[in-house]
C-alpha cells in the first residue's frame, strides 16, 4: 500500500504541473491585462509596468520562472493586490474556504447518511418518499437560489441570522453552511439509498441473516460497508471542491474565502494569483482522490493494492 | 401591507415579463416576497429595513471592490479612494456636499494671472507618528509618484506638471554641453524641447520634426527629479509650476494621486510600508486593521489637526461588490451605507421613494463612441442620424436612475457651465440625413435596404445594465430608421482592448467618470487621438479652443470658451450621448453629515451617528440644484 501511494505521489507532480501550464497559457491567450482599466493608459506608464513586472521579457522566460516558482510551491507577488505575495493570500482565505466545507460536508454525511439508510431500510415507506422527494429537491434547487431563500427567510423576515459576511466561527456560518450542504446532502442520502438497496439484496446479507444475526449487526456489520462504497467515491472531489472554496456561496454570503478570490484573479488577469489557486485546487482534488482509493482498502474487502 | 409599495399582482407580472435573465426574476420574486414581508419588518415603512443605531460613533460603509493597494500613488480606483478620505488627506478636500475643492493640509492658495503656478500654504498638521507635515513631504510625494520604477498608473494625472511627463516617460532634454543651456520647444519657447529616450525613436522624431539643426551638437540629457516644477519654498509653502494653464489645479489635488505619502516609514519598510504595523498616515483616522475581502478598520487619529471636530471613533469599510448581499446586510441593519451603483434596477421603484435613497446627478456620463474611420460612420451625416433616431427621454424613463443627456458634460453638476445642446430625438431629420448620405431609391426616399448594415454593430462589456440600455438602442434603430444593428457583448478585459485598438464596426459603449470637478475631465478625452478617445476623431482646433479656455482667468468666460468646444465635439459627432448617471445609494437616516455629492466622496470627518430619531435625516435635498 506504501508502495502504491507513493506511486501515485510520483504522478501527481507531473500532472500539477501540466494543469498550471495549460492555465498560463490560457491566461495569455485572453486579451487584455491586469493594468487595463476604463481608464486607457498612456503608452510610457504602460511600459513602465511592463519593464516593472517582466513582461516585456521572452515568454520562455516568463514560463520558465513561472514553473520554478510553482515548483518551490511560492507564487511570487500578486499582480492586482500589490505588494500581496500569493501565499500569504492564500494562507488567509483557506481557513474560510475550509471551516466552510468541513461543516458542509460533516451536516451533508450526517443528514445523508441517516436519510439514506432509513430510507433503504423501509423502502416504499412513506419515510422513504418524503426523504426522497426532499432529496430531489435539493439536487434541483441550485445554491444561487436556496442561498437568497435562506437569507429571505431568516435574515430579512425574522431577523434571526445575519445575511451574510465572515465573522469566525458564529452564527454567520449557519447559512452559508446550509446553502452549501443542501445538494451534497441531497446526493450522499441517494448515494447511500441505492448502495444500501443493492448491497442488501446481495447473498453474504442473505447469509449473515441466515447465521442468525440481528437485524442491526447485519445492517451496521455488513450492509453499510458495501452500501458506503458509492459515498466513499464521490467524497474524494466533493471535498476537495468544497474545502478549496464554491464560488457562488462565498459571494452570497460575502465569504473572504477562496472562492471570491479565484473569480477576481480571472476577472482583474492576475496571473501568479489565478496560477497559484490552480495549482492549489488540483492538488487538493488528487490528494483527496488517493485518500479515496486509500479508504476504499478499508471499507471494501475486496480491493488490494 | 406598505402603502407606498409598488408590486402588486399585476405589476409584478408585467416586471417578470420585462425581465428575462434568470437571475432578474429570482430578485423581482425575491422582492415581491420581502415587501409583503413588511408588515413585520421594524421599519415603519420610510426606510429599508432596520433602522436600530450602532451603539456610540461607529459606522459600518461597504466601500466597493477589494482595495488594490493602500499605497495612495499605486492604486487608482474608488474603493481606495473612499478609504483614503479617511486615513490620507490632500492638499485640498473634497466639500462633503458639492465635491468642490475645499482647504486640507493646505490652508489657502494662490495662482498667477494665467494659472500656470500655484503657491500652497500649508497648516501645521502632522503624521500619525507625531512627525510634522512639510512642503518637503509633498515634493517626496510627487516625484516618487513619477518615477518610472513605481509604474504608478495614476501617473499621468500629474502631466501637466513641468517636465513630469518627460520624467516620468524617461524622455530626454537636449543640452548645450558649453553652456549647459537647454534647448527650447521651438512650439512653445517656454518650454524645453522634450524628446524620446530611445535612440531610435530620437532620431525618427528628430527628423521628422525638422529638428536636426537645432539639436546638432547638443547632448541629450535625462530630466532629474529635480527638474519636475514642484518645489519647497520653505517649510509650508509649496509651489507647483505647471507646464500649461490649468485652472483646476485646487480639484485636481483632492485626488489620491496627490495625498503625500510618509518617505521614512517607505524608506524603511520598502514595499510593506501599507501594513497595518508599518503604515503612517495624514488623515482624521489610521489604520487599525486590514483583513482583504473581509474588513478594513480604522480610528480616529490623536495627532489629526482637527481632531477636536472629528466626530466617529471607528469605520468599518466592508470590500463587497455583489448587489443584493448588499442590500440585504443593509436591510438587516449590519451596515449603515453603501457606495454608490448600488440599488439593483429591478428595486428602484420599491426603494426610490424611500427617505434613506441617495439620488443626484453624478460626476459621470455614458455613450456610446463612433469608430469614425470605417465607412459607413466615416460620413458625419449617418452618425448624427443614428444619434437623432434614439429618443433619449424614453432611454432615461426605462433606465429609472439617469437623465437623458444629448450633450457630452454630464448635467446638473456644474451650474454654471453653458452646456450646449445636443442634436433633438427627431426621426425625420434622421430619416432626410441617411437619405442625403446616399442610403436612398430611386424616388430620392430614405431606404433602408441600401445601408451597408453589416459594416456596424454595437459592442458593449456585459453586464446586465448594459445588455438593457443596448437592446433598447437597438431597438429605437429599427423601429426609427428600420435597421437592426446586430449587438453583441464581449468579456471586460477583451473589450477594452477592442475599443483602444478600434477593433470595432460602428458603436462601442462607454462612459466617462470625472477625475476633478471640472467640465475640462470630460472634454479633455478627445485632445489626443490615442488613449480613452478611441474614436479615431481628432481635430487641432478642438484642442487650440481648449488651450484658450484654460488661458482665461476668468471663470465665467472660460467655460463659455470650453462650450465652444463641446459644441464642435457635438458637431462632428464621434460621439453618440445616451444619459447623465445618478449616484444612486443609500445610508440609514441616523448617519448624518453624508450627503449624495456628486462624486460619491465623503469627507468621514464630519460623519456622525445620531441616536436621536428626531434628528434623524428624512429628506436629503439634492446637492447640485442651486
Amino acid at each position: 500500500m506504501i508502495r502504491f501511494i507513493v506511486r501515485r505521489l510520483i504522478v501527481t507532480a507531473p500532472l500539477v504541473l501540466i494543469v498550471v501550464s495549460l492555465t498560463w497559457g490560457l491566461i495569455r491567450l485572453a486579451p487584455g491585462s491586469f493594468y487595463t482599466s476604463e481608464k486607457q493608459l498612456p503608452p510610457a506608464i504602460e511600459k513602465n509596468i511592463r519593464e516593472k513586472y517582466g513582461l516585456n521579457r521572452p515568454w520562455y522566460v516568463q514560463y520558465g520562472k513561472m514553473l520554478a516558482n510553482t515548483a518551490r510551491g511560492d507564487f511570487g507577488q500578486s499582480l492586482k493586490y500589490t505588494n500581496q505575495s500569493v501565499n500569504a493570500i492564500l494562507w488567509e482565505a483557506l481557513p474560510v474556504s475550509a471551516t466552510l466545507g468541513f461543516l458542509a460536508y460533516l451536516l451533508a454525511l450526517v443528514v445523508g447518511l441517516t436519510s439514506g439508510i432509513l430510507a433503504a431500510t423501509r423502502q416504499n415507506s412513506r419515510l422513504d418518499y418524503a426523504s426522497m422527494a426532499t432529496a430531489m429537491l435539493g439536487i434541483s434547487l441550485p445554491n444561487f437560489v436556496l442561498g437568497p431563500l435562506l437569507v429571505l427567510v431568516f435574515s430579512l423576515t425574522w431577523f434571526w441570522l445575519p445575511p451574510a459576511r465572515w465573522n469566525g466561527f458564529s452564527i454567520n456560518l449557519i447559512l452559508p453552511v446550509l446553502t452549501l450542504s443542501a445538494l451534497y446532502m441531497a446526493y450522499i442520502a441517494r448515494l447511500t439509498r441505492s448502495g444500501m438497496l443493492e448491497v442488501l439484496r446481495s447473498n453474504y446479507i442473505r447469509t449473515a441473516r441466515a447465521k442468525g444475526l440481528s437485524e442491526r449487526s447485519v445492517l451496521v456489520r455488513h450492509a453499510l460497508r458495501g452500501g458506503l462504497l458509492p459515498v466513499v467515491s464521490y467524497s474524494g472531489p466533493a471535498l476537495a471542491f468544497l474545502l478549496t472554496g464554491t464560488v457562488v456561496v462565498e459571494r452570497i454570503f460575502a465569504l473572504p474565502g477562496i472562492g471570491n478570490y479565484f473569480i477576481n484573479a480571472n476577472l482583474n488577469r492576475d496571473e501568479p494569483l489565478i496560477i497559484g489557486i490552480v495549482a492549489f485546487i488540483s492538488i487538493a482534488v488528487l490528494v483527496f482522490n488517493l485518500l479515496v482509493d486509500v479508504a476504499y482498502g478499508f471499507v471494501d474487502p475486496r480491493v488490494r493494492y | 401591507m406598505n402603502p407606498m409599495n409598488p408590486v402588486n399582482p399585476v405589476n409584478l407580472m408585467n416586471r417578470l415579463l420585462q425581465v428575462r435573465s434568470r437571475l432578474d426574476v429570482v430578485l423581482v420574486s425575491l422582492l415581491a416576497l420581502t415587501a409583503a414581508a413588511c408588515t413585520t419588518t421594524a421599519s415603519d415603512g420610510m426606510y429599508f429595513g432596520k433602522t436600530d443605531p450602532p451603539k456610540g460613533q461607529i459606522l459600518r460603509y461597504v466601500s466597493g471592490a477589494e482595495a488594490e493597494s493602500l499605497d495612495p500613488q499605486v492604486s487608482t480606483g474608488q474603493p481606495e479612494a473612499r478609504i483614503y478620505m479617511a486615513i490620507f488627506d490632500g492638499l485640498t478636500e473634497i466639500d462633503p456636499k458639492t465635491a468642490q475643492p475645499i482647504p486640507g493640509l493646505a490652508e489657502r492658495w494662490e495662482h498667477n494671472s494665467d494659472n500656470t503656478e500655484f503657491t500652497f500654504h500649508l497648516r501645521d498638521a502632522r503624521w500619525s507618528n507625531g512627525d510634522p507635515i512639510t512642503a518637503e513631504d509633498f515634493v517626496y510625494s510627487f516625484r516618487r509618484g513619477l518615477t518610472p520604477e513605481l509604474a504608478a498608473r495614476s501617473a499621468y494625472m500629474a502631466y501637466d506638471i513641468l517636465n513630469a511627463q518627460a520624467f516620468n516617460e524617461g524622455s530626454v532634454f537636449a543640452q548645450d554641453p558649453a553652456t549647459k543651456e537647454f534647448v527650447a520647444d521651438p512650439e512653445n519657447p517656454k518650454l524645453r524641447l522634450v524628446l524620446p529616450g530611445d535612440p531610435q525613436e530620437r532620431a525618427s522624431a528628430v527628423q521628422s520634426r525638422n529638428l536636426t539643426a537645432l539639436v546638432r551638437g547638443k547632448v541629450f540629457v535625462g530630466p532629474r527629479a529635480e527638474d519636475i516644477g514642484v518645489d519647497a519654498v520653505d517649510a509650508h509653502t509649496l509651489r507647483l509650476r505647471m507646464s500649461r494653464s490649468v485652472p483646476f489645479v485646487p480639484g485636481l489635488m483632492t485626488h489620491q494621486f496627490f495625498r503625500p505619502v510618509p518617505r521614512k516609514a517607505i524608506e524603511q519598510w520598502g514595499v510593506h510600508w501599507t501594513r497595518p504595523e508599518h503604515i503612517v498616515t495624514s488623515g482624521a483616522f489610521m489604520l487599525k486593521t486590514w483583513r482583504p475581502y473581509d474588513r478594513l478598520v480604522v480610528v480616529r487619529s490623536p495627532s489629526y489637526w482637527d481632531a477636536a471636530n472629528v466626530h466617529l471613533d471607528e469605520i468599518t469599510f466592508i470590500p463587497l461588490e455583489d448587489q443584493t448581499t448588499i442590500m440585504n446586510l443593509y436591510k438587516a441593519g449590519e451596515i449603515d451605507g453603501f457606495l454608490n451603483h448600488t440599488v439593483p434596477a429591478a428595486w428602484i421603484d420599491y426603494i426610490r421613494p424611500l427617505k434613506d435613497y441617495m439620488d443626484a446627478p453624478e460626476l459621470a456620463n455614458e455613450y456610446y463612441q463612433i469608430n469614425i474611420t470605417q465607412p459607413p460612420m466615416n460620413d458625419v451625416r449617418v452618425r448624427k442620424a443614428f444619434n437623432m433616431a434614439v429618443d433619449k427621454v424614453a432611454l432615461s424613463h426605462f433606465r429609472r436612475v439617469t437623465k437623458p443627456l444629448t450633450s457630452f458634460v454630464p448635467e446638473g453638476i456644474f451650474p454654471e457651465y453653458p452646456r450646449p445642446a445636443g442634436d433633438p430625438f427627431d426621426i425625420a431629420r434622421a430619416r432626410a440625413l441617411l437619405a442625403e448620405a446616399g442610403y436612398r431609391n430611386s424616388r430620392d426616399e430614405y431606404d433602408p435596404s441600401k445601408f451597408p448594415i453589416r459594416d456596424v454593430e454595437l459592442i458593449y462589456n456585459t453586464t446586465d445594465n448594459n445588455r438593457q440600455v443596448a437592446e433598447f438602442v437597438q431597438a429605437q434603430w429599427k423601429q426609427n430608421l428600420g435597421l437592426t444593428v446586430p449587438i453583441k457583448n464581449v468579456e471586460w478585459k477583451t473589450f477594452l482592448d477592442k475599443r483602444a485598438k478600434l477593433d470595432y464596426k460602428g458603436f462601442a459603449r462607454s462612459g466617462w467618470v470625472g477625475d476633478y470637478m471640472d467640465p475640462f475631465t470630460f472634454l479633455n478625452i478627445f485632445s489626443t487621438p490615442k488613449g480613452d478617445n478611441g474614436t479615431g476623431w481628432w481635430d487641432k482646433k478642438y484642442v487650440d479652443i481648449l488651450t484658450e479656455a484654460n488661458r482665461q482667468p476668468d471663470p465665467e468666460k472660460r467655460f463659455a470658451i470650453m462650450a465652444r468646444a463641446e459644441k464642435m465635439l457635438l458637431d462632428a459627432q464621434p460621439v453618440l450621448p445616451l444619459m447623465s448617471n445618478a449616484t444612486n445609494w443609500m445610508k440609514k437616516p441616523y448617519v448624518k453629515g453624508m450627503y449624495p455629492n456628486p462624486e460619491t466622496l465623503h469627507a468621514w470627518k464630519y460623519v456622525y451617528i445620531e441616536h436621536d430619531p428626531a434628528l434623524w435625516d428624512r429628506d436629503v435635498p439634492i446637492m447640485t440644484s442651486r
